[in-house]
């Protein structure tokens, strides 16, 4: 999975079908990057993925708990309408995951996020 | 009828089905998912209820992998009803069985480590019809169904 770095951000845009491994791959991969760039936040762009399960949902949620105890936030964007109709029907809800609309308010709200961060 | 159905439903799985995916494999949770949303999307399903069906369908086959290690999934398109077509979703494993029903379909309840436990509560939530019949040391029949919103 590509992890581009974009100022003090990891940017992930998903582009491929998610199944299981591939997300756990990706949490490795996302928690070794962090470490690594020392990233402020990630911002995973879903706007391609058309089916998001609950598994999905759980390690993409556990994903950002372990960012945030490695001090970095993460922010999703990019939900597409069904996926978004789906997920509220079935009742998840994501912990320690910010949501943006779309790309450029991802890069707002990370941007937010570093300057609360600095203040403490 | 119904216990006849979920006998050979057990014992002849390949039966007037239109897609049969075997469950034997972490990969095979996305074919059946895709092939699932394919179907949907040919029963001119609307964008939203596509995904309900791949969604539910990608519960059902992980369910599958993960308690039973192997099943199947057996989907068919249901055409009686030429004004309201629709889609049947079978989900069937000689699995461990559920020995409480109603509490599997507890949202939140799970016996797995990790997860929501919102995989069985969902599908009912997002199919139209759901009925799941279980023996434990026996298996586990889901079916589910969907019928096409006619605007």
């Amino acid at each position: 999975m590509p992890i581009m770095r974009v100022g003090g951000y990891l940017l992930v845009p998903i582009q491929i079908d998610l199944d299981d491994r591939t997300v756990g791959r990706l949490q490795q991969q996302l928690l070794k990057e962090i470490e690594r760039t020392r990233a402020r936040a990630v911002i995973l762009d879903v706007r391609m993925v058309e089916v998001i399960d609950s598994y999905i949902s759980y390690t993409l949620s556990e994903t950002a708990v372990m960012a945030r105890l490695m001090g970095c936030r993460t922010v999703l964007c990019g939900i597409q309408p069904p996926v978004a109709l789906t997920l509220a029907q079935m009742g998840v809800t994501l912990q320690e995951v910010a949501v943006a609309r779309n790309l450029e308010h991802a890069l707002v709200l990370a941007g937010s996020f570093q300057e609360r961060d600095k203040g403490v | 009828m119904y216990e006849e159905r979920i006998t050979s439903i057990i014992e002849d799985p390949a039966q007037e089905f239109d897609i049969v995916v075997r469950i034997t494999r972490e990969e095979d949770i996305a074919v059946a998912r895709q092939m699932a949303k394919q179907l949907a999307q040919e029963i001119g399903f609307s964008l939203a209820d596509v995904t309900r069906i791949a969604t539910a369908v990608s519960e059902l086959a992980r369910n599958i992998y993960r308690y039973a290690r192997q099943g199947r999934i057996m989907i068919r398109k249901r055409l009686e009803d030429r004004d309201s077509p629709g889609i049947e979703v079978i989900a069937a494993d000689r699995g461990p069985g559920i020995p409480d029903i109603e509490l599997v379909l507890t949202r939140g309840y799970t016996t797995w480590e990790r997860s929501l436990g919102i995989g069985l509560s969902g599908v009912k939530r997002l199919m139209d019809s759901f009925a799941i019949h279980s023996e434990v040391g026996k298996g586990t029949v889901v079916i589910t169904g969907k019928r096409r919103r006619t605007f």
